[in-house]
């Protein structure tokens, strides 16, 4: 072992084409973003050289702060329903005296498994305001609630998240239940042992024991909501107007809507670095918890 | 060793790097074609098989049939040519672009004015002004529709096939009589209060696929046609910094009509197929689409469809502006790529092939709405009666057209506002402090 890792030639020749692809796919996209982010340029003509006014024209853009607004709101709903109901799930199905947990856990992954498409158009017909479930339930119920879920231009970003919430809490149940399971039994039986009740005991054991396993489901809950689009495209298009724009939209918009390649490249870049600041600032939160 | 092993690492990452922004620094800037002028590429002799590729409209009946006519027709007209398709999909031409971005731009493609203003600017499309063939094609366009041909940069690109095409407002007979509607609906007030009658009787006033913002344009653009006859065209013209007052009145008045409850609660959110079935069913009294809809509500209502002109602020200005359309005619149609090693042959097959388009929809469909003038009669037998209705009482008094936006970062402002109207919430100052803010950038 200790020959082979010697060797430095054969370890660069068997990551080279590894570096290679991932230089491709990966980083000459991401450094022609960043250049092109400088320039006007329509996707076709000849670029032409705009310093930091794409940046400049970003930070007063309109659609910058809607954007950013629609994916705090997308990101919170993920981090509370798929990372908190999913916390109470896993612990819920780790536990052995619950009954029918194989089918619990399958049936908690199976929308993951469905097409986007397919759950969205499911979706647009439950909150569908004339005819919808939800608005024929809340009727049937006498519940003067009933909603215009997908063309009120502040309540459609909540249900377009919850559904995107829906579908993938079965990922974050995936994550947080093989989490669950990493921790040694012996542990829980010594807080029992103590006195812990089994709640207080996962509150004091469990959880804290799963710091690494949260800082990923935070991540991906947190960064997957500010660059969410897909569902926002498929059930209103974005609208009504802007209203459910996310900056991953202000990239579609202006790329393919304006031909605005350079301003779209500009809103990239910047998703990138808030994503990164939202990753990193996890990760400090994370550590400061284990310095404590 | 380990300093090896890093100069080594840092020289693999820097070779890296610099391949990558080499890559970044290449770009369009070289292969600059002239794309200008009655030649280019390396022209076939006379009889020599030319094979073109062609990027066209071929998804349905409606697009298919007359291109496979023009093709057949070609077949006779010019032997020597071979023509491949490549049947266009429905991407907002985002193939095309892609298209153009690798170098591999069919020979002829159809596309639209966005799509031609990059090409433009990029050199990817011939500019058709000096050939004889652009020459006799304008000369023998029916009146009005010189919009459809020539570009606001004063250029031809392209070769029409449709005239200028309008959107409609569709009504159900016998739910107006049952209401006790009578047509024509000739002011924005009748409109309202027929609105409520239809929505008293528990039918949707007007059905809106309003999912699709374009639609939402035409709705508004309707209104702001009767208050002046270039529409949406308004924004550009004279390049204004503010909303003209008379968008903000066309506004003020689908506020009203939105208000009225002239428009169905999920019409945001609706699509076409939504708003067709809701019409053809009857749950709903009113449609909005264009004229070429005419042919699936003829055969699915039979008589029981018509259509009405667009209401206005007052009946003297209905009067006025009845017969201005409600459609603006960008340019668009068969384009040559300045790429193409046939220019010459493709200029004129691309014009060939628009214009025997036109006759097949003009003789066959028995449709009025094709660019070129067709010398040949109609042998359609089942002519729809609103269709018949457009060729002798709208067509001939037709006063004028609306004229499309070029810019945009307009249309899409417009596109989106327009929506938003339709929506609680959102008012006539919100739609005018954000086109504002479009027009001053």
């Amino acid at each position: 072992m200790r020959q082979y890792l010697g060797n430095k030639k054969a370890i660069l020749f068997f990551l080279l084409p590894a570096m290679l692809i991932y230089t491709v796919i990966i980083i000459y996209p991401v450094l022609q973003t960043v250049y092109r982010s400088f320039y006007n340029w329509d996707g076709l003509s000849e670029a032409t050289f705009n310093g930091l006014g794409n940046f400049r024209d970003l930070f007063t853009d309109p659609l910058l702060k809607t954007s950013l607004k629609n994916g705090g709101i997308f990101a919170l709903v993920l981090v509370v329903f798929q990372i908190g109901l999913g916390t109470i799930l896993a612990l819920v199905c780790a536990d052995v005296k619950v009954k029918g947990r194989k089918l619990l856990k399958t049936a908690y992954f199976i929308p993951v498994v469905l097409s986007v498409t397919v759950v969205c158009q499911l979706w647009i017909a439950i909150y569908d305001p004339t005819n919808g479930l939800i608005n024929r339930l809340l009727q049937m119920l006498g519940i003067p609630y009933q909603q215009h879920w997908l063309t009120s231009p502040t309540k459609s970003i909540i249900a377009i998240a919850f559904v995107n919430a829906w579908q993938f809490m079965g990922y974050q149940f995936a994550l947080l239940y093989a989490g669950v399971k990493s921790i040694p039994e012996q542990y829980m039986e010594a807080a029992t042992i103590d006195g812990c009740s089994k709640w207080k005991a996962h509150w004091k054991v469990t959880l804290p024991l799963m710091k690494e396993t949260y800082k990923f489901c935070f991540t991906i809950a947190i960064t997957g909501g500010i660059s969410a689009f897909t569902q926002m495209l498929i059930m209103t298009n974005g609208g009504p107007g802007t209203s459910n724009y996310t900056m991953t939209f202000m990239v579609y918009r202006y790329a393919f809507l304006e031909s605005n390649y350079g301003y779209a490249c500009a809103v990239a870049v910047v998703l990138v670095i808030i994503s990164l600041i939202a990753t990193v600032v996890i990760n400090k939160v994370f550590d400061r918890n284990e310095a404590v | 060793m380990k300093s090896t092993w890093n100069k080594t690492w840092a020289g693999v990452l820097a070779l890296t790097l610099v391949a990558s922004l080499t890559a970044c620094g290449g770009g369009s800037s070289s292969n600059k074609p002239t794309n200008t002028g009655t030649s280019g590429g390396s022209e076939a002799g006379a009889n020599e098989k030319v094979k073109l590729k062609v990027y066209a409209q071929h998804f349905d009946d409606d697009t298919a049939k007359p291109f496979d006519y023009a093709v057949e027709e070609l077949k006779k007209e010019m032997p020597n040519v071979e023509i491949e398709l490549d049947p266009a999909v429905q991407d907002g031409f985002q193939k095309l672009k892609t298209y153009a971005a690798t170098g591999n731009l069919p020979d002829i493609y159809y596309t639209d004015w966005n799509t031609l203003q990059t090409f433009s600017k990029s050199q990817n499309v011939q500019v058709l002004d000096d050939y004889d063939t652009t020459k006799e094609y304008k000369a023998n366009l029916n009146p009005g529709v010189e919009s459809r041909m020539v570009a606001p940069d004063g250029h031809v690109y392209a070769f029409p096939d449709t005239g200028v095409e309008f959107e409609l407002l569709y009504y159900n007979k016998k739910i107006f009589q049952e209401a006790g509607i009578s047509v024509p609906i000739k002011t924005i007030d009748e409109l309202a209060e027929a609105a409520q009658k239809l929505k008293a009787k528990g039918y949707v006033p007007l059905s809106i696929f309003a999912k699709e913002k374009w639609i939402t344009t035409a709705f508004y653009n309707a209104f702001l046609t009767r208050e002046d006859g270039i529409g949406t065209g308004v924004f550009e013209k004279g390049d204004p910094k503010e909303t003209p007052q008379s968008a903000v009145t066309a506004a003020e008045q689908v506020k009203k009509l939105q208000q009225a409850g002239l428009l169905d609660v999920n019409a945001t959110n609706t699509n076409y197929d939504q708003a067709s079935s809701m019409f053809y069913t009857g749950k709903s009294a009113m449609l909005i689409n264009g004229q070429w809809e005419i042919y699936s509500a003829q055969e699915k209502m039979g008589d029981n469809v018509d259509f009405m002109y667009w209401p206005a602020k007052d009946e003297q200005t209905y009067e006025n502006m009845k017969f201005q359309m409600n459609g603006s005619g960008g340019p668009q149609g068969y384009a040559v790529s300045s790429k193409s090693k046939n220019i010459d042959v493709a200029v004129k097959v691309a014009a060939f092939i628009a214009k025997k388009s036109a006759e097949y929809k003009f003789t066959v469909l028995g449709n009025p709405i094709v660019a070129p003038k067709i010398d040949k009669p109609v042998t359609a037998t089942d002519i729809p009666a609103m269709m018949k209705r457009l060729t002798t009482d709208v067509l001939p008094n037709a006063k004028g057209y609306a004229v499309a936006v070029s810019k945009l970062s307009i249309s899409t402002a417009i596109d989106d506002n327009t929506q938003n109207l339709l929506v609680d919430g959102f008012s006539v100052d919100d739609f005018v402090k954000n086109m504002n803010r479009a027009l001053s950038k």
